[in-house]
């Protein structure tokens, strides 16, 4: 029974040892990086596709309009560029405010859902302002998003190569003063983006579409079958759909992007579920087809497992936990005391992309946050917050597989407007 | 590399081995590992960012330091606790030193941070 558990716990504590080292290797690729002379981006002005930018919005009143005022602000040329509103069934005076922006610019459309269709997940508002879109190049923000005024010549630019299928800019936490919460989502984004992305992208891994900051080659998109309806993380089984076709995923790391991001725990909870609910569906889905493909190479297969599995960290901590304390208690051996230790170092990780501490520390030191770093101790309170929510969300999963009863019910995070105060034009 | 700087780093890799070597000797082998995981974080990650080599040799002792007195401060509470409670104790210490150890690590390491020169202020001040 006990060489049993050893062996478990001697598992555990590898993978969580290959994360660890994975995120170690991608602290030093960034922090090389960035010590080398910036990379020179030229803006190619001569390549400038059709583009239509897509908005899903379901009772966004309190934070579209500012979105929408950017689009006009844009530098992009508007002949080439078609913002499509899709107004997701909005019980609120969203649909108002997009038609009055619309009414004023030619190249802004609403569509209009109905109950009957619309608020069944922002998956199947995608799918309806695809079929409506003409451009060659699709990208979508999401209805509390605020980006940079060059935002799509730096995201177009990278559609030149044809190997990559999708783009991912940078998302960055506007109401980031806002409390404790929104700042250690913002300590979040920043592991996740100015790292995680970064070195994945140098080092030709699996970049990863995030949902919203970001677009896709209209032909791999309908070659693709466009969004998924029945996946809640649409976005990573879209990344995945790309690499097994053969693209790949482009991180744009200076076309920023600020979202407002949820201001209390209960909004974290509810958003963090739905995540890591969807992306442990697409680790049942898309797992065995990256083992097989031959369009990945080994590295790219080694780090999308790694990628597809992160939300089950916080259960493998858990478990190695519950393993561990009786190992050492009834059989305290050199081999359980010695893996032990990685066991505190993962606590200090984010959920999202089990960033570790020191991987977030980096980020935050080269996006020059000083303050910000002095909150990295708190990561552990995220980590022990996520474990009960990655847990219900697999066991809810599994029940639902079980009873073959895969309901995805979206819950859509609400957005109130708190990060309007924070835009300096 | 000025001789002067050659001579704070021997004196430094001297100071952080004799704190290892106490931390061996006088405390036990779990305290050297968690020294060593700082020391390696530190010396791999912190010695690439900007900031002036003595500066960051002396956060390297300054941790070191924190560490052995951390790691004596609870080895100290084992021996209590275990000669008040029996055996079970060392076995909770087991359990709870990495993790009290983490909490130093982390809070030190991302203090030092702070403290360092900012990339992104070093690259302004380098244009202008």
């Amino acid at each position: 029974m006990i060489e049993a558990l050893e062996v478990l716990f001697l598992l555990l504590t590898s993978l969580m040892i290959a994360y660890l080292t994975r995120h170690y290797i991608f602290t030093l690729t960034v922090l090389k990086r960035a010590k080398q002379t910036e990379k020179t981006t030229l803006l190619l002005t001569n390549y400038k596709p059709t583009v239509s930018i897509l908005i899903p919005a379901r009772n966004e009143e309190k934070v579209i309009e500012r979105l929408l005022q950017r689009m006009i602000e844009l530098t992009y040329p508007k002949d080439k560029l078609q913002v499509i509103v899709i107004d997701d069934a909005s019980s609120d005076s969203t649909g108002k405010i997009a038609d009055k922006y619309s009414g004023q610019h030619s190249f802004m459309e609403v569509l209009h859902r109905d109950k009957t269709k619309g608020g069944q997940g922002k998956a199947s508002a995608m799918n309806a302002g695809f079929k409506h879109s003409t451009g060659e190049i699709i990208l979508c923000f999401d209805a509390d998003y605020y980006p940079q005024k060059d935002i799509v010549e730096k995201l177009t630019r990278e559609f030149k190569d044809p190997k990559v299928g999708a783009v991912q800019g940078r998302v960055v936490v506007l109401n980031e003063p806002q409390n404790m919460v929104t700042r250690l989502v913002a300590l979040e984004r920043i592991g996740g983006y100015r790292v995680d992305q970064e070195a994945r992208d140098n080092l030709g891994l699996i970049a990863q579409f995030g949902g919203t900051v970001g677009g896709f080659r209209r032909s791999v998109l309908e070659s693709l079958g466009g969004w998924d309806e029945s996946i809640l993380a649409e976005d990573t089984d879209l990344t995945f759909k790309i690499y097994l076709a053969g693209y790949k995923v482009c991180y744009v790391g200076d076309a920023e992007c600020y979202e407002e991001a949820v201001d209390n725990w209960k909004a974290y909870s509810k958003q963090r579920y739905r995540w890591a609910r969807g992306h442990m569906q697409c680790c049942f889905k898309h797992s065995l087809k990256v083992l097989k493909s031959r369009n990945l190479g080994a590295k790219e297969k080694i780090d999308g497992l790694l990628l597809l599995n992160v939300y089950f960290m916080p259960i493998v901590v858990l478990l190695s936990f519950v393993i561990g304390v009786p190992l050492i208690f009834f059989d305290h051996s050199m081999l359980v005391g010695a893996l032990w230790f990685s066991v505190p170092i993962s606590l200090y990780s984010f959920v999202g992309n089990f960033a570790p501490f020191f991987e977030v520390g980096i980020g935050a030191y080269l996006d020059g946050r000083t303050r910000t770093q002095c909150l990295i101790p708190l990561l552990i309170v995220t980590f022990f917050y996520n474990i009960p929510i990655c847990t219900k969300a697999f066991l809810d999963l599994l029940v639902s597989k079980i009873l073959r009863k895969d309901s995805n019910i979206w819950v859509k995070t609400s957005h109130i407007g708190n990060g309007n105060s924070y835009i300096v034009n | 590399m000025k001789l002067g700087n050659i001579l704070v780093s021997v004196l430094s890799l001297e100071a952080i081995a004799l704190c290892l070597i106490a931390s061996f000797r006088f405390i036990n082998i779990e305290s050297t590992v968690m020294l060593l995981i700082f020391n390696f974080l530190f010396a791999s990650l912190t010695f690439q960012l900007n900031g002036t080599l003595s500066r960051k040799l002396s956060m390297l002792i300054l941790g070191n330091i924190i560490g052995l007195s951390w790691n004596f401060i609870f080895y100290f509470f084992e021996i209590t606790g275990t000669i008040q409670f029996g055996k079970i104790f060392d076995a909770f210490y087991t359990l709870f030193n990495p993790l009290l150890n983490l909490m130093w690590i982390v809070s030190f390491w991302s203090l030092c941070l702070a403290a360092l020169p900012n990339i992104r202020n070093v690259k302004t001040e380098a244009k202008a």
